[in-house]
């Protein structure tokens, strides 16, 4: 056979062995792991095979191309748990691979070798069927005479028998199978290389007589040790030796410069015994000349053109777009981009696996892309640049593009996600979905990919280079795949911080920004939400992480005048001492003189220096970005990474170590784990998911109620909202706008005009705020528009809080509760108007009154857990003239059912509740013949499509938003008029 | 027992370097030690295990420091009784080892090597490969590998 580029060869042969060579010995652990699957030890062995297959499979290697292709399938089924690996399975396994060896050390004749008797049996076990049919025994013979493919007749040896457990089918026979086991047991087991010192310790099992059948697996499965420990060292030696071409000029130049180093060396030497400062200052100069040359020399030497792994991508795409019958171009941009040499070997297999995801699933058969008006011929651009000290390679295609919905749901589909996490993710973090283990977009698995390996590799593989790697996706456009990888690993540029008296390194790939928020304006750019601080940055909400807090130190800030750390004893950012507001309870004042009364000044005093200010660094990692919070920001160095020794491997905050100009050390932080550690969890770091989050698993874990609402305020310092559904939109207007007619404030609005309200023209609050630039949230009200007049800033927020019904309650507000530390009054809009202008409800409660004739008020049963929420529901009710039974929750509300179930014409629910929800609630009484004919409504906060699907198959009759009034009140009339 | 056996055929006689932690005199193989030192000033490492003391740059090698005491369960080397720095290399990397004070080097025939007592001044048994009965003294000679492994 003749190969046209031997090196691309001699890469895949060494490639493939040292993947072989760890094989050996994880298929052993998971054999002993038995049905306790390690799950990512499989991986590891599955993706060697599938890496080998890929090679071979471009290589035109078929035969080594078919037995891993083999061996992928049966360890897929492995991965998947559709199979449990016993000594059988593996001990086929490990034949074939040790076939694989040999075969790819000597690759010239591999595809002349016969691998039906590895193939076969792998395929039948892939099947199910290999206990009846796989003639297993042929496997001994090359095993006993490596190289030899002579076998022995198939009849002599009777089928061996597999794990009796999975086929009890095979039982009555076990008499038949049981002599020949001793023979072959022991055997399949060793490898040739460890035969001899094997010989001795088995020699007793070997010639032990007669054992019986059911016996033999365990001795098998205790001969596996030995051999793994006297496999290691030979594994070892057979691992060739890696090399570099280097071009001569540039060993000259290396000589060159060693022996300048050598001259600068003596110089200094003789420098150094006398008194001349200045001499020494010179030679000094010019070892730094010469070691940064050296330097940059030496990495030269280990810098190789991308085109290395390139230039195998034409044939890659045009073998499988004839395999696939697709028409495919491909254009290669920037061969000459120059990477490490450990990256370009390193980028091999991902950019492999993203090519073919490219040309199989990206590109569209030549009919189907002629349908939507592409040109037959579909196109793969691979492309490599600089950009900002990394290499950029840019994989894009004009394919079908990646369907975030579709990723999603097959994500779900998979159990790998659930409904719930899908609905707070953004499209961009949807497409990421593809980067999850076990996930695969292809619905059949093909030879050329789509086992749901690919991306997870690639993300592995990157992730370990210090790489990022981006998708953007348009749908029937095309998908572009950038990844961003260091020129090299060795010396990295980075930030150097300092927290807690002592320097860290943020590596310079995860910088995106310092930021630095002068101690006047800490109040108003950091907030809270949930249990998180974000900061305000260009109109996004950047979550904050202090590194103190996150690696477990004692606050401290830099104290700029002393030049030295202090103690810090703010429990938050946002923790600082603001205007006086009516708000603020009289608690929290007192709290506040007495801290004024503390005796340490100079934290008191602090608020109002520069040592305030907070340093931010803006760090992203993937697509997720945070800020962390730090004493001081110092330069930015070059430096070399140095691993920490193994006792500090589980402080997952750190990447590493580096030494200083100093001689002292410095941690490098590792940006995305410390995310991880603060329980930073979102996927993209877009903040509103993240806000989302952290709301949906309060209200989980405390069983409240999530509550949409418009935050906004009416005069400078009250901060007020409004339940978000109620909104119907928002309109910026100037104070010049409104106008003043018949003693009412209108705008135009619409072609119409808008009746104006304020929140003080009711409540006792403080007046609107005399600005000119107004907001105006309009609300519909009786079926009429009404705007409500406000100031900046808004902001719609989703929280789960108690809502205080007691303390600020008063005509048009109905209750309050805290929102990011703020005291926030929530409006009551129905009040408002109806306050304002009655007649606009007279037509509805004279439809109201009408409605009960025969004297006795109807009866609602009422389940609600929040009191706020049963409170205003309940006021709603009795408004009409109804009768309400109050319930806790759905327990105490199926007892009172129970009780009164003559007098209860009607169950209000909520979903969301202790004991017994909503849902389980509709459910009890649906099952019950007593209650079939009775109306349930359920309330919620959020009508999710989800909720509302699982309501309606419970039994719920229809769904309404807790707040709103009028359309739950119009509901009720109609199902009570269809009862009576 | 077969590890003893095996270091009785090849080499019988073995230059222990003595120290003490707490109030237990221990050895090693002198040949395993690279150096002693005395305490340099170290990075401290937050959220490392708490017998790790901090890193320190030895001449480009980034060495972890372990309080031997604390990790042995004997509380606290106190760092302001000069303590010093044993650094071995285990497991192909550099590990400093405080002890509160080193001893003499100690020739020891490891024939005479007696297993190790279940507890010893408070060190669990497990640790030493075995104790060595000088004329005046006892000298647990610890298993530094099995010391440093991470198995908790």
């Amino acid at each position: 056979m003749q190969f046209e580029d031997d090196e691309i060869l001699q890469g895949f042969i060494e490639e493939s062995l040292e993947h072989l060579a760890d094989i050996e010995n994880d298929l052993l652990a998971i054999e002993e792991s038995g049905s306790n699957i390690d799950e990512d030890l499989v991986n590891k062995v599955f993706r060697a095979a599938h890496s080998i297959k890929g090679g071979a499979g471009f290589m035109g290697l078929t035969a080594i191309q078919e037995l891993s292709h083999a061996s992928e399938n049966v360890l897929g089924m492995i991965r998947s748990k559709k199979l449990t690996p016993n000594p059988e399975i593996i001990n086929v396994l490990l034949l074939a691979s040790d076939q694989l060896q040999r075969m790819i050390e000597d690759v010239q004749n591999s595809n002349d070798v016969d691998i039906t008797s590895h193939v076969d049996p792998l395929n039948a076990i892939a099947d199910g069927t290999f206990a009846q049919t796989a003639p297993l025994p042929e496997q001994h013979a090359p095993r006993e005479t490596p190289p030899a493919p002579e076998k022995k007749p198939a009849a002599e040896i009777p089928p061996l028998e597999i794990d009796l457990e999975e086929e009890p089918e095979f039982l009555p026979e076990p008499e038949i199978v049981a002599p020949p086991e001793p023979e072959y047991d022991p055997h399949p087991e060793q490898p040739e290389e460890a035969e001899e010192e094997f010989q001795e310790e088995t020699e007793e099992d070997l010639y032990e007589p007669e054992t019986p059948a059911l016996m033999t697996a365990s001795p098998a499965v205790v001969d596996t040790q030995p051999m793994a420990a006297a496999n290691t060292p030979q594994r070892a030696a057979l691992k060739p030796e890696t090399t570099i071409r280097v071009n001569v000029s540039l060993l000259d130049s290396l000589m060159t410069l060693a022996g300048e180093l050598v001259l600068s060396r003596n110089q200094l030497l003789q420098t150094i015994g006398t008194d001349d400062f200045r001499n020494a200052e010179t030679v000094g100069q010019r070892i730094d000349l010469i070691t940064s040359e050296l330097q940059e020399a030496i990495m030269l030497t280990r810098m190789q053109p991308i085109g290395n792994v390139f230039n195998k991508f034409p044939r890659v795409v045009r073998d499988l777009s004839k395999k696939l019958k697709k028409k495919i171009d491909i254009t290669i941009v920037g061969k000459d981009v120059e990477l490490d040499k450990t990256i370009i070997e390193a980028i091999n297999d991902p950019l492999t696996h993203l090519v073919r995801n490219s040309v199989d699933h990206g590109i569209e058969m030549p009919e189907a892309r002629r349908k939507i008006g592409k040109s037959d011929s579909g196109l793969v651009v691979l492309k490599a640049y600089h950009e900002a000290g990394q290499v950029v390679i840019e994989i894009s295609d004009d394919g079908k593009g990646l369907d975030g919905e579709a990723l999603a749901e097959s994500a779900v589909n998979k159990g790998l996600l659930t409904a719930e996490q899908i609905k707070l993710m953004s499209e961009k973090e949807k497409i990421n979905l593809i980067f999850l283990p076990g996930f695969s977009t292809a619905a059949k698995v093909t030879d050329v990919s789509g086992r749901g390996v690919g991306m997870d590799v690639v993300k592995t593989n990157l992730d370990q280079l210090g790489g990022h790697v981006d998708i953007t996706s348009e749908v029937g456009r095309g998908t572009t795949i950038s990844i961003k990888l260091p020129l090299t690993l060795a010396i990295i540029p980075c930030q150097i911080i300092m927290t807690g008296g002592e320097r860290y390194a943020i590596p310079q790939v995860n910088l995106e920004e310092l930021l630095r928020i002068p101690a006047n304006q800490v109040k108003e750019r950091v907030e809270r939400v949930g249990d998180a601080e974000v900061v305000r940055l260009r109109g996004n909400l950047l979550p904050l992480i202090r590194l103190s807090d996150v690696i477990g130190l004692d606050r401290t800030y830099w104290d700029n005048n002393e030049e030295e750390f202090k103690e810090d004893r703010r429990e938050q950012m946002s923790d600082r001492r603001g205007k006086e507001s009516p708000l603020f309870g009289t608690e929290a004042r007192e709290e506040r003189k007495k801290k004024q009364q503390a005796p340490n000044r100079s934290v008191i005093d602090r608020r109002h220096s520069a040592s305030s200010a907070l340093n931010i660094v803006v760090v992203s990692t993937g697509s997720m970005k945070y800020g962390l919070v730090v004493d001081r920001l110092l330069d930015s160095e070059e430096i070399v990474i140095k691993p920490l020794g193994r006792h500090l491997q589980q402080c997952k905050g750190y990447a590493g170590a580096t030494i200083m100009g100093d001689g002292r050390i410095a941690l490098i932080l590792d940006v995305s784990n410390l995310a991880r550690i603060a329980n930073l969890t979102s996927l993209d770091g877009s903040d509103r998911a993240a806000e989302v989050a952290i709301a949906a698993e309060e209200a989980i874990k405390a069983q409240k109620d999530k509550q949409a609402l418009l935050i906004f305020r009416s005069s400078e310092y009250e901060q007020f909202g409004v339940p978000l559904n109620q909104v119907e939109r928002i309109e910026k207007i100037k104070l010049s706008d409104i106008e003043e007619l018949g003693g009412k404030r209108v705008m135009k609005y619409r072609e119409g005009s808008l009746s104006l309200i304020r929140v003080d023209d009711v409540a006792m609050v403080q007046p609107l705020a005399d600005i000119d630039n107004l907001l105006v949230i309009v609300f519909n009200v009786a079926n009429r528009n009404v705007g409500l007049l406000a100031i900046g800033p808004i902001d719609a927020i989703e929280i789960s809080v108690d809502i205080d019904d007691v303390t600020l309650k008063q005509t048009g507000i109905m209750g309050s509760a805290i929102i990011d530390t703020h005291t926030t009054m929530l409006v009551n809009i129905f009040e408002l108007v109806q306050t304002l202008f009655p007649e606009w409800f007279h037509n509805m409660e004279k439809y109201e009154l009408g409605e009960d004739d025969d004297g006795v008020a109807p009866t609602i049963l009422l389940a609600e857990d929040s009191n706020f929420f049963r409170n205003q529901v309940k006021s709603y009710m009795t408004e009409s003239g109804y009768d309400v039974i109050e319930a806790e929750d759905g327990k105490i509300a199926w007892e009172l059912l129970q009780q009164h179930k003559e007098l209860i014409s009607m169950v209000i629910t909520d979903i969301e509740m202790p004991n017994m929800n909503g849902f389980e609630l509709t459910k009890t009484i649906r099952s019950d013949p007593r209650f079939t004919g009775i109306p349930v409504i359920a309330l919620t906060t959020l009508a999710a499509e989800e909720d509302v699907a699982k309501g309606m198959a419970v039994g719920v009759d229809e769904y309404h938003i807790k707040l709103d009034k009028e359309r739950l009140m119009a509901s009720v009339h109609h199902y009570m008029k269809k009862m009576h | 027992m077969a590890r003893e056996t095996q270091q009785s055929t090849s080499k019988n006689i073995v230059e222990l370097a003595t120290f003490y932690i707490g109030d237990a005199l221990c050895g090693m193989n002198i040949l395993k030690v690279q150096e002693i030192n005395k305490l340099m000033k170290m990075t401290k490492v937050p959220q490392a295990p708490d017998y790790v003391l901090g890193i320190l740059n030895l001449r480009g090698q980034i060495v972890t420091i372990i309080d031997l005491g604390k990790k042995l369960g004997l509380g606290e080397t106190d760092i302001s009784l000069d303590p010093r720095n044993i650094i071995v290399n285990s497991s192909g990397s550099y590990v400093g080892l405080l002890v509160r004070k080193i001893g003499d080097v100690v020739e020891a025939d490891m024939k005479k090597l007696e297993a190790s007592p279940a507890n010893m001044r408070g060190i669990q048994g497990d640790y030493f490969t075995g104790v060595y009965k000088t004329q005046s003294n006892l000298i647990g000679i610890l298993d530094i590998d099995k010391v440093l492994s991470i198995d908790e």
